[in-house]
């Protein structure tokens, strides 16, 4: 069988091609520290994965051109080792393994999403990478008992209950009837969980529970559903997508809902996008530009959003400004440290309590910050046609009044 | 034969030693093992058949859930495993990790097998596009249905038991290697003996002229039937071991990923060579080591890159690699050619 040979020379042409492949990066070389970072550049997080690595970068550079790193007396410069996860957690979690095993990658970033969070973690738990993440806020994240994982967001169940604790106050205290509509993905997912909570707490009544596909393109079934059941909140939650699409088909069914609450308004640049459609969507966020928080690298959140404006050319939503915040606490960790042990890193990571631009960072056993509010902000536009989002909860950082119910399409 | 053994003898000692020559490899070798054993056995149907399934991805997600769901679910609550507000932390011990593997296992390559005869007995009845067109329902409807039950998890996902820690930090990556080689290895002893028997000529003959093999007396069903049980029954295996090393279920991203891994084995196997045996393993081999050098070296366009060399392939390997060299070195396959007879040929032409 001379067949044969042509596959043993296969094997062998594999054989080398393999071993001549292995080049290995280390953690620290020369006055380098590399991060590794799994991003969606592709798929269906990849506005959102976007936003996430623009803010890595956006830090990087700012924290490189102030003097970088200080570690044993010696200063070294952020880099970062990207892949592209393709919004997929299959491929999140072999390059996390790719990060750390071939790249030599000691410290991790995390990707965009829960739902890569969930998929990355268990690798960077197995060979002990710590991992600051700014994008995975499901509480699941933080109930499984791992020790390197820290994220600087407040968990997924607490965007949008304040929603409904508001409606509730608008109604005199007494319950009010929601519909839900959450895609199926582990962040939504974890929001209506909070929504759920929220609901039990305050005496209210669910009326509309639906679940929405991914890649959300159309919930045009739900909203019919909300005409009839004229509930006195439509919660929707379907990241960037998901909150487009709600927009546009609210507005062209004319839906009348009292209160609209939603996620990642900002990220989809709603108020740019939709205009005057997009007003009086409440909007949970993690962070907001006029927040008062301080730090060194970034001053305050209208700077860090003047300056990443004139970087990138658009507004920074949350998710990037988590993001910067990812490489701040490991910066101060690492100079804390004093070391590059990674279980040194570890316990200075765990003993983190700082603030930053973006706000106060203080982790919880679990990982999760639990020294950073979330907060709510309105779409409002001026009679030109110029929307803005305003902060409305909590009232400590509210700059505007609530709008509160919404006046009907036909008013409008 | 003498020169076959020595190759597989080869094949087995490179499979044995490539976790300790390649340690920084071995997920990207176990995916290999795994993607082998999906291409290797969609050709049975795809190639040896002739019915292009694209539900093989169905067996696959099955197996995933099932052998994750035993797993947990012999220790502990499953829904209380997967619910994502449970605030208690359930940790298997290395015993009952491996047990559950092992049961784990059992039931995901025996429940697909039997969801395939079901599946089966309904839609083999029809044939060419139709029947491609409805296994590509199969994988959709599966992801869909999966992801709104609650008690795997729905749209949150499973998180799969984390590897216990026994031995070092290499010991994770060497068992799932392991796994994925020793049914990589049941898998082509297994296909490799199936086409040595009669069983396989009826496929073909199923292939070549459905019609005319059931008018020869054969029950063509039946033998459909068992040929996409025998798929299921390594695709339910290969979803399996897929589960505990991503450590993640998704239901659309992760089990029933019809967009890929439902696309790739198709493409792996065409790629190689369908309808020969080792036209899926080159083919799939092949494709990997592609895919992963798109990855690294064309961030952001490896989808483009991946593009053109399906366009590659369909226009200079439409018999695939296999096909291919067949054609170039036909004497190497065992094909007498008569030189004089050959040029006589072309002379009368």
């Amino acid at each position: 069988m001379r067949l044969n040979k042509i596959i043993l020379s296969f094997v062998s042409a594999l054989v080398i091609l393999f071993s001549t492949s292995v080049a290995s990066f280390a953690k620290v070389v020369g006055d380098k520290i590399i991060l590794g970072a799994a991003i969606s550049l592709t798929g269906k997080y990849s506005s959102n994965g976007v936003h996430t690595q623009n803010g890595y970068n956006m830090a990087v550079d700012r924290i490189n051109s102030m003097g970088g790193v200080k570690v044993g007396g010696k200063t070294y410069k952020f880099d970062i080792i990207y892949y592209d996860d393709e919004s997929n957690p299959k491929r999140a979690a072999q390059l996390a393994e790719r990060l750390i095993s071939q790249d030599g990658v000691e410290f991790m970033l995390g990707p965009y999403s829960s739902g890569l969070t969930k998929a990355i973690a268990p690798v960077t738990e197995k060979y002990g990478v710590p991992m600051v993440e700014a994008n995975g806020a499901s509480r699941s994240l933080f109930t499984k008992g791992y020790k390197y994982l820290f994220a600087v967001l407040a968990p997924a169940n607490l965007y949008l209950d304040v929603a409904i604790d508001l409606a509730v106050e608008k109604n005199n205290g007494k319950g009010v009837t929601v519909a839900m509509a959450f895609e199926q993905d582990a962040f939504s997912q974890d929001v209506r969980l909070g929504v759920l909570d929220a609901i039990k707490r305050t005496g209210s009544k669910k009326v509309i529970d639906d679940k929405l596909p991914k890649e959300l393109n159309d919930m045009a079934a739900t909203l019919v559903k909300v005409k009839q059941m004229k509930p006195d909140v439509l919660v929707v939650s379907g990241h960037t997508k998901g909150a487009l699409t709600a927009i546009r088909q609210i507005s062209e069914m004319k839906v009348d809902v009292p209160m609209l609450a939603m996620t990642h308004c900002d990220a989809a640049k709603l108020s740019k996008q939709h205009g005057k459609n997009s007003q009086y969507a409440l909007c949970a966020s993690q962070w907001h530009k006029t927040l008062t928080y301080k730090d060194d690298f970034f001053k305050d959140g209208m700077t860090y959003d003047a300056d990443f404006t004139k970087e990138f050319g658009y507004a920074p939503p949350y998710q990037a400004a988590e993001s910067s915040a990812a490489l701040l606490v490991f910066k101060d960790a690492f100079e804390r440290a004093n070391s590059f042990d990674q279980k040194k890193v570890r316990d200075a990571l765990a003993a983190t309590n700082m603030q930053t631009f973006y706000g106060n960072i203080k982790f919880a056993p679990g990982g999760q910050n639990v020294d950073k509010p979330m907060v709510l902000f309105q779409v409002m536009c001026d009679d030109a046609g110029k929307c803005e989002n305003k902060v409305v909860a909590p009232t400590k950082w509210a700059s505007a009044k609530l709008i509160h119910p919404i006046p009907s399409w036909s008013k409008r | 034969m003498k020169n076959n053994l020595i190759l597989y003898i080869g094949i087995l000692i490179f499979g044995i030693a490539a976790p300790f020559v390649f340690p920084a490899f071995k997920v990207q070798l176990s995916i290999l093992c795994v993607l082998i054993v999906l291409a290797t056995t969609w050709n049975i149907q795809g190639g040896e058949m002739g019915y292009n399934s694209f539900g093989n991805i169905l067996f696959y997600g099955l197996g995933m859930y099932l052998c994750a769901s035993v797993q947990v679910g012999m220790f502990f609550p499953l829904a209380e495993w997967t619910e994502s507000g449970g605030e208690k932390t359930f940790v298997h011990t290395p015993a009952q990790f491996f047990q559950g593997m092992a049961v784990g296992l059992i039931v995901a390559a025996v429940v697909p097998t039997i969801v395939a005869g079901l599946i089966g007995y309904s839609i083999l009845g029809l044939r060419g596009h139709y029947f491609a067109i409805c296994t590509l329902g199969l994988g959709v409807a599966a992801g869909e249905i999966s992801g709104g039950i609650e008690i795997i998890g729905a749209g949150q996902g499973f998180t799969t038991p984390p590897f216990p820690d026994v031995g070092s930090l290499d010991s994770r990556g060497e068992f799932f290697y392991f796994l994925s080689f020793f049914v990589l290895v049941l898998t082509f002893v297994t296909v490799r003996a199936i086409y040595t028997t009669r069983f396989k000529l009826i496929l073909n003959a199923i292939r070549d002229n459905e019609d005319k093999a059931e008018a020869m007396g054969i029950e063509t069903m039946k033998y459909k039937i068992i040929g996409w049980m025998i798929s299921a029954f390594f695709c339910g295996l290969a979803g399996g071991i897929m589960g505990g090393l991503v450590g993640y279920i998704d239901s659309t991203d992760v089990a029933f990923d019809g967009r890929e891994m439902g696309v790739f084995m198709v493409l792996m196997a065409i790629l190689g060579g369908k309808g020969t045996l080792w036209g899926p393993i080159i083919g799939a081999t092949v494709f990997h080591i592609f895919k992963e050098g798109f990855w690294t070296f064309f961030l952001g366009w490896q989808y483009v890159a991946l593009g053109v060399l399906i366009v590659v392939i369909v226009i200079y390997f439409p018999e695939g690699i296999m096909g291919w060299l067949r054609e170039k070195y036909p004497e190497r396959f065992g094909e007498v050619v008569d030189e004089k007879d050959r040029k006589a040929q072309v002379e009368l032409k």
